[in-house]
């Protein structure tokens, strides 16, 4: 029961790094592999205001989100405003400097070894000590970023971003500013990663840097992927899915010492087999 | 004299920087395509000459090997991947995340193939210390990466502006279409392409863990740097990419005065931004 109580949590949080990744990679067509680093940022955030009993669980999630809404508008706005190449070095050199952070700066981030004993999450002054308050909440962050989603989808905002997608150039001909809408598409990418960052500390109480390295972009690059590109269904199957994966994985007999090796190398096998025969995803549109 | 030792270090590794600047120059510039897996074949060519080596292979045929298995692999990589996504009509967001996903599998199949660790070339000769001067000290690792880079820099020079094909090359660079008009094969030419550059990052994908060792994930980095200096060099000028190669590894070298060498990829990417902001176009861009 543990089992299924710890899947459907974890999965519902890399189902908001999903929508996170879906925006800025489908929805606006940025490539990044630099989500990871953000949710990461989020995740050690929330962690630091609740170990050193700064702010209760909500306040500190508000500022994990709006740090990294800042960190994602200033990461975007140079590198798209010159081509969209420039944003893939971006993105790596985010990832990886993000990782050089989070492993070697250990005074803030206890360095390769992580952070062990983050509080649980509280709400109203009440704990949420059980797993299954945790999975409720989870779910309820997940619910509440499909629905954002949704409704900026539905709204001109949305269609100015698919219109993007479509032709750039007939957007901007049409006196639309394209810089300023992947800019804001990016900056709400940042708050979904944040808030995930945030739950994911909370629900395991433990944080290392591993959780948030480029194989970890790669995997969520993956889940958008798999799940489907630009729609709201593929944010959340890809992750529902990938998260099986690792389980249906321990069936087949692979030594454990090239278990995550296999584990990755699989995802990089989606990720060329979809590009190549089904760019669109299992649920998603034209990518 | 410490820095005079890192300045060494860092023309050392700013000249193997500056190969892998080309070679994905290169590629960026004809095809047009953010070749990502292009960290993978660097770290693939030190695996074969590697294992070779560990089989009892002397060096310089292993060397030549590597060099071979990498051509004929970056010309499977653009035959069977690129080509086909171009033939699909793949948007260009499409072809990166596919030569990301080419990345992860050539990353990982090597990790399961070597373990993960670091390993080491077993040739005593490489670490043979030579001294210059009163304290400067080079290895014989060293002294070949910087031989055979300059070596190969003039060679790409000369092939790209002498040859025919490498004539071909950037006629098909500067305008497809026209190529394919011209019958010059644009399709066939881009394996060249590939192949060419795929060989050329072999080499300091062999040299480089001459003196530092390989370990499987370690091609992202160079590349990134590399990425850089051709951005920063202007893309296009294979001379921009390989003299901004050496000077960001200057700069990473000296840093190493002031600050751990942890963070040498935080002033690597602080020369970008500043780039960014101020020179977009790099230093040696051609005029257009």
């Amino acid at each position: 029961m543990d089992f299924w109580f710890s899947y459907v949590a974890l999965a519902s949080i890399y189902v908001l790094l999903g929508l996170s990744t879906n925006l800025l990679v489908g929805i606006a067509g940025i490539f990044s592999v630099s989500q990871a680093a953000v949710f990461g940022v989020g995740a050690y955030i929330v962690a630091y205001f609740l170990m050193n009993d700064i702010t209760s669980f909500l306040p500190a999630l508000a500022v994990a989100a709006v740090c990294c809404i800042a960190l994602n508008i200033v990461v975007t706005l140079p590198a798209l405003r010159v081509s969209g190449d420039y944003f893939v070095v971006t993105s790596f050199g985010i990832q990886l400097l993000a990782t050089a952070v989070f492993t070697n700066w250990t005074d803030g981030t206890g360095g390769a070894n992580g952070l062990p004993g983050i509080p649980s999450a509280d709400l109203a002054g009440k704990a949420l000590e059980s797993t299954g308050a945790m999975v409720a909440l989870s779910l309820c962050g997940m619910a509440v970023g499909c629905l954002i989603f949704w409704l900026v989808m539905r709204a001109p905002f949305g269609r100015l971003l698919r219109a993007i997608r479509e032709d750039e150039l007939a957007v901007a001909a049409a006196g639309k500013s394209v810089l300023r809408a992947k800019v804001s598409a990016s900056a709400l990418a940042g708050a979904f990663a944040g808030t995930a960052g945030g739950l994911y500390a909370t629900f395991l109480s433990f944080i290392d840097p591993s959780s948030f390295d480029l194989d970890a972009s790669i995997l969520l690059l993956t889940m958008v992927v798999v799940g489907g590109a630009r729609t709201l269904a593929g944010s959340i199957v890809g992750p529902f899915l990938l998260l099986a994966l690792p389980q249906i994985l321990t069936m087949v007999d692979i030594p454990t010492t090239i278990a995550a090796a296999a584990r990755q190398l699989l995802y990089g096998v989606l990720l060329i087999v979809f590009m190549l025969f089904r760019p669109q995803g299992l649920a998603g549109e034209k990518l | 004299m410490l820095a005079l030792q890192l300045l060494v270090n860092g023309i050392v590794t700013g000249c193997a920087l500056g190969l892998v600047a080309i070679s994905f120059s290169f590629v960026y510039a004809t095809i047009r395509i953010f070749h990502v897996a292009h960290a993978g074949v660097y770290t693939t060519g030190g695996y074969i000459a590697w294992w070779l080596v560990a089989k009892g292979v002397p060096f310089p045929a292993a060397l030549v090997v590597a060099i071979a298995a990498c051509a004929g692999f970056g010309a499977l990589i653009q035959a069977w991947l690129y080509a086909e996504l171009e033939r699909r009509k793949a948007t260009h967001l499409v072809v990166l995340i596919a030569s990301l996903g080419a990345l992860a599998v050539i990353q990982n199949i090597i990790a399961a193939l070597f373990s993960a660790n670091i390993l080491r070339f077993d040739l005593p000769w490489a670490s043979r210390v030579f001294h210059l001067g009163e304290q400067l000290r080079l290895t014989a690792a060293q002294l070949i990466t910087v031989a055979v880079s300059l070596a190969a820099y003039g060679g790409t020079m000369w092939f790209s502006r002498g040859t025919i094909l490498g004539k071909q090359i950037r006629a098909v660079a500067s305008n497809p279409f026209l190529g394919e008009i011209t019958r010059l094969r644009p399709r066939r030419v881009h394996v060249y392409v590939m192949a060419i550059a795929s060989a050329l990052v072999c080499l300091p994908g062999v040299l480089v863990p001459l003196d530092l060792g390989l370990q499987p994930y370690s091609g992202v980095t160079p590349l990134l740097t590399a990425t850089i200096a051709m951005i920063a060099g202007g893309v296009g000028s294979l001379t921009g990419a390989f003299v901004l190669a050496i000077a960001i590894a200057e700069l990473q070298n000296l840093s190493l005065l002031v600050m751990p060498g942890e963070w040498s990829i935080g002033i690597t990417f602080f020369i970008f931004v500043i780039f960014m902001l101020f020179r977009p176009t790099g230093l040696f861009a051609a005029a257009r």
